[in-house]
């Protein structure tokens, strides 16, 4: 690792006026090519979106006539958005723990040194490879009425179970108002949970042994080891998992999309914030209302990350 | 770009602390006798959740080798048993599969590339390189993933098409161009550099290095694990997105990808073609499988081989 | 599907030798003297076009290379080229209108047209059809009124369309109904039948209760499209008599019966008889050839006149085209007779004039075109008053409560809201 030459020349990056400015200038040619793309394609769309909003709009001859907070004020007492709101919200609050939980138990047995530990990492993950429309179409065939769902919960004797919770023995999950959710929550959490495993799995990785080792020494059992130890030892990624779980989450469009059609259905059950956004461009062909949707969007997504990071703290920035 | 879509997973590896370890297990406490059983419990639970994770997959492929009205009933086994479907989606599609399949591959190849590389450059300047403002550009950068592409869809279709980038061989870009940089690959590999000793650089300083080599020579080589999950996420994200392909590609079939070839199995409006369809699929998907079984090992080994450094 | 593409390749060549004599629009170009207007002549124009279309099949997509194949042999001059829109049609399509670079000509579905028309996007083509001589009486009159502007202008020509009909299995039911109430006699005796699972499959929604509602006579909206007529005895009576359908066990919804759509209960035999429009020609016959069914047409109801709905969709220019002319020619070429003779020949979609042949099986499609009212694109905001009244009626079924008064009102605040919005 010892280099050749220069021995303690003058250019020696001493912590200076020179060489503050030469590292400043290296971070920006560095972040430079990602930030102009950002500064285009999506801070500008943002603020496009923020000018959209405010004016009435026209698709073929663009702003109208300035209409100021008239769209934000039509959201507020407007019930088919706040229904998408309410939706999405439930989503999102059950979705992210659910596939935090599940991916941490993955990743912790994954962890372990097992036979076939190689088979299950590839066969937990396996879910999120294939592409999102082809899951989702799978998926609403095999828990339809008829579906490969129903019918192997009822070779297999379970169907009373469900029966005492209220779901006869042709539920349509997919199609029933009260179970589409927790249908395309179940979908969700199932596909993204591989994806969840590796990052716990990664994590995991690196918590010394002596760590573990010490815990043993004290008495302490598998369970409170776990929860004592390994758990706040993999704050900082319960952070990221959660940070962009929520932000993912409140998005949700395509599987509301492909269950649900444009409207949601059934009854409205799979509107999303997203999807009733893209109804606002394309069906009621709205653009400045569906921009404002946007930027409402954008500030509950902002605000939830913001809390978040109060809540998990920030990442020590070394 | 959200989770519950996944076509373009943002990833966020933590893997902090010490970056030395050996991939080993929490040890258990002793009780030998119950710790047996429940590993069998254990064992047969994760076979069985594990190989439910196949159902589905063994579904799609059995589908396939069905004629269009078994694939509607409810069998394991085709009756009859024919590959018609496969020879269909091989001769008849339009465009072949191979076009399909090597403009998927372009795309996902360019995009993952991209990433790669704006990715470790900006997630080092955010992590290690001081510079005015460093704080508030990376909350811009995190912000980038805060605006759904519903809503982008308009204006960036505006925007390129005024710049010519929807006729011919122009009409990549925008699709590469959009997924050329994500957030979540900048903000995974900051956060792995984070977890770098500074007397590495340090070093590297004393003896001369710049920033660049420093980055290439040093901080690089260290963050294998990191890239690797980038280069996996990145890449299957591209290779399953179907919204910005969509929108930029879908004029000329001899640009399309394969999930916009999925879209060539409807029959009427409401019925689909199953067999070729569950056939597209598996192809669509064996090749992330055997990208994810050659990385996934640099994954996590990755990590621990790590701390055999400094 | 080949056979069916062969036909269609017969009937161009066949169709194009014929008139191989003539060219559309004889009048000269420089114009009579006396001052008429300057005639349009389509075969004088040279140029290309780009034609948007969406590929419900790729039978649908070689059907329209057909009928283009065709076109260029009459217009050498003119060269389409043909674009696939897809994904989601409309929202791709609104896209690039706003990026003004539509497609020349390209589809536009009744179910918006109105919407389109109202935000400018459709070029108005009356002048084209007053300087050309082209003739709108062969159309469907229900079919092409869903196509005028509220200013009275034509925005676009149907291109085919379809209505709804009986469907029965010829097996179980011998002799189709032909009133209202031999459908109900039909169904009651095939309850309990073993093999089937209901009688008939029934939408809970307008997309077929429309038809019904109006066989009934009963109506959604007053005769000038103006205001809600759905809280009227009439109407309520005639839901009412659509909602005890499925009251009495004699029509359930394909979701109770686990099939995706009625025309897949039809052909997996869970029912015996059901309402859908052409498209379940094509399917049943890839899907399940062995089923034995036939079309008839939509029993009379206590109106005393046959009716049904129709779904139609035409071919609009856009208003931004910088290549109208060319655009033109090939869209009056698509909806004239030959055109469409071509289009519909493989029975991929049923002709929109009452002057071209009808392709094999739809006859019943096509003689309910004559008497149909439109299913889609009679009203602005109409998604809107579907879903009301969709998630009305599902809920009484649900719940087995059957009561109308509810699936009403729902949808009186949504025609309310749509009308004045």
């Amino acid at each position: 690792m010892t280099a050749t030459a220069a021995p303690a020349p003058a250019s020696a990056p001493t912590p200076g006026h020179i060489g503050a400015r030469r590292e400043a200038f290296a971070g920006y040619l560095f972040i430079g090519g990602p930030m102009i793309l950002f500064l285009i394609l999506n801070i500008g769309m943002v603020l496009y979106a923020l000018y959209m909003s405010v004016w009435k709009w026209s698709v073929l001859k663009g702003p109208l006539a300035f209409i100021g907070t008239q769209n934000y004020v039509k959201i507020l007492s407007d019930d088919k958005f706040w229904h998408a709101v309410q939706n999405t919200l439930y989503y999102t609050v059950i979705w992210v723990p659910l596939t935090m939980a599940v991916g941490l138990f993955l990743a912790v047995v994954v962890n372990q040194k097992i036979r076939g530990q190689t088979f299950f990492r590839g066969a937990f993950y396996f879910p999120a490879i294939a592409s999102s429309a082809a899951i989702t179409v799978l998926w609403i065939f095999l828990v339809s009425p008829f579906g490969l769902f129903n019918e192997i919960r009822g070779a297999l004797g379970v169907n009373p179970i469900f029966e005492a919770l209220g779901y006869g023995p042709n539920q349509d999950w997919m199609g029933d108002y009260h179970t589409a959710m927790n249908s395309v929550i179940i979908l969700n959490a199932w596909t993204t949970s591989g994806t969840f495993m590796l990052f716990y799995l990664a994590s995991l990785q690196s918590i010394s042994h002596e760590v573990y080792e010490a815990a043993a020494i004290d008495g302490a059992g598998a369970w409170q080891t776990f929860w004592k130890v390994t758990f706040p030892l993999l704050r900082p990624a319960h952070f990221f998992v959660a940070t962009v779980g929520v932000i993912g989450g409140l998005q949700l469009f395509d599987q509301a999309f492909i269950g649900g059609g444009p409207n949601g259905e059934p009854n409205g059950a799979l509107s999303t914030i997203v999807l009733y956004l893209y109804n606002a461009l394309f069906t009621q062909i709205n653009f400045s209302y569906a921009a404002a949707m946007g930027i409402v969007l954008f500030v509950i997504i902002f605000s939830a990350t913001l809390i978040q990071r109060q809540l998990f703290g920030r990442t020590p920035a070394a | 770009m959200t989770i519950a879509g996944r076509d373009n997973l943002p990833s966020a590896v933590a893997a902090l602390a010490q970056p030395r370890q050996d991939a080993a297990a929490p040890a258990a406490p002793a009780g030998d006798r119950g710790r047996r059983w429940r590993r069998r419990l254990a064992y047969v639970i994760l076979i069985g959740y594990a190989l439910l994770m196949f159902v589905p997959f063994a579904w799609t492929v059995v589908t396939s080798f069905k004629t269009l009205p078994d694939s509607t009933q409810l069998t394991f086994i085709p009756q009859p048993f024919t590959a018609d479907a496969w020879g269909f989606v091989f001769t008849n599609l339009r465009p072949a599969v191979p076009i399909m399949f090597a403009n998927s591959l372009l795309i996902a190849g360019i995009v993952t590339i991209t990433n790669l590389t704006f990715g470790s450059l900006a997630g080092y300047a955010f992590a290690r390189l001081r510079f005015p403002g460093r704080e508030v550009l990376f909350l811009v950068v995190l912000a980038t993933l805060m605006i759904p592409d519903q809503l982008r869809l308009p204006p960036m279709y505006v925007l390129f098409s005024g710049l010519g980038f929807t006729k011919g061989i122009l009409a990549y870009l925008p699709v590469i161009l959009i997924a050329a940089i994500s957030a979540s690959s900048i903000f995974l590999l900051r956060q792995y550099f984070l977890t770098i000793p500074k007397d590495l650089e340090e070093a590297a300083r004393i003896d001369g290095a710049g920033f660049f080599t420093t980055f290439t020579r040093v901080m690089l080589p260290l963050a294998t694990p990191a890239l690797s999950a980038v280069a996996i996420l990145q890449f299957q994200g591209t290779w399953n997105s179907f919204f910005w392909p969509v929108v930029f590609l879908s004029a000329d079939p001899n640009h399309w990808t394969l999930p916009l070839g999925l879209t060539e199995f409807t029959l009427g409006p409401y019925a689909k073609n199953w067999p070729p369809l569950m056939a597209t699929v598996v192809i669509a998907t064996i090749p992330i499988l055997i990208l994810y079984m050659f990385f996934q090992r640099y994954f996590v080994e990755g990590v621990a081989a790590s701390g055999v450094k400094g | 599907m080949r056979r069916a593409l062969a036909f269609a390749m017969a009937i161009a060549l066949i169709t194009v030798a014929c008139s191989a004599g003539n060219s559309p629009g004889t009048t000269g170009a420089g114009g009579s003297p006396g001052g008429s207007v300057a005639a349009f002549d389509p075969a004088a124009i040279s140029g290309n076009a780009t034609l948007g279309e969406w590929d419900s099949s790729p039978a649908e997509h070689s059907a329209v290379s057909s009928a283009l194949a065709a076109f260029s042999v009459t217009y050498p001059n003119v060269k389409v080229d043909q674009t696939t829109i897809s994904g989601d049609y409309r929202a791709q399509m609104i896209t690039r209108f706003g990026a003004h670079n539509p497609p020349d000509i390209f589809y536009v579905n009744a179910e918006y047209a109105q919407d389109w028309i109202d935000q400018g996007f459709l070029a108005p083509l009356d002048d084209y059809i007053a300087k050309q001589g082209f003739a709108t009486s062969p159309f469907f009159k229900n079919y092409l009124d869903i196509f005028t502007g509220s200013d009275g202008h034509i925005y676009g020509l149907p291109k085919d369309g379809n209505t709804i009909a009986m469907a029965y299995n010829s097996d179980l039911v011998s002799t189709p109904p032909t009133t209202m109430d031999q459908l109900v006699q039909t169904a009651q005796s095939l309850v309990g039948k073993p093999g089937i699972k209901a009688p008939m499959c029934l939408n809970a929604a307008l997309d077929r209760g429309l038809a019904f509602l109006y066989a009934q006579g009963g109506s959604l909206l007053t005769a000038d499209n103006k205001a809600e007529a759905i809280d009227t005895p009439a109407s309520k009576a005639a839901l009412q008599w659509y909602m005890d359908l499925f009251k009495n066990g004699l029509g359930v919804t394909n979701k109770a019966l686990g099939d995706g759509w009625c025309g897949e209960a039809l052909g997996k035999g869970d029912v015996a008889m059901t309402f859908e429009g052409g498209w379940l020609l094509g399917f049943m016959q890839t899907t399940y050839p062995k089923v034995n069914w036939k079309f008839a047409e939509m029993p009379t109801g206590s109106s005393g006149s046959k009716v049904t709905i129709s779904y139609t969709a035409a071919y609009g220019i856009g208003v931004d085209s910088a290549n109208k002319d060319q655009a033109w020619t090939a869209l009056q070429y698509l909806t004239g007779t030959q055109g469409m003779a071509v289009w519909t020949g493989g029975g991929i979609a049923v002709p929109s004039r009452s002057d071209v042949p009808v392709p094999d099986g739809f006859d019943i499609i096509v003689k309910g075109a004559a008497y149909s009212k439109p299913g889609s694109g009679f009203m602005k905001g109409y998604n809107d008053v579907q879903t009301a009244f969709a998630n009305a009626f599902d809920q009484e079924i649900t719940n087995k409560t059957y009561n109308v008064d509810n699936v009403i009102a729902a949808t009186v605040a949504a025609i309310n809201k749509a009308l004045a919005g």
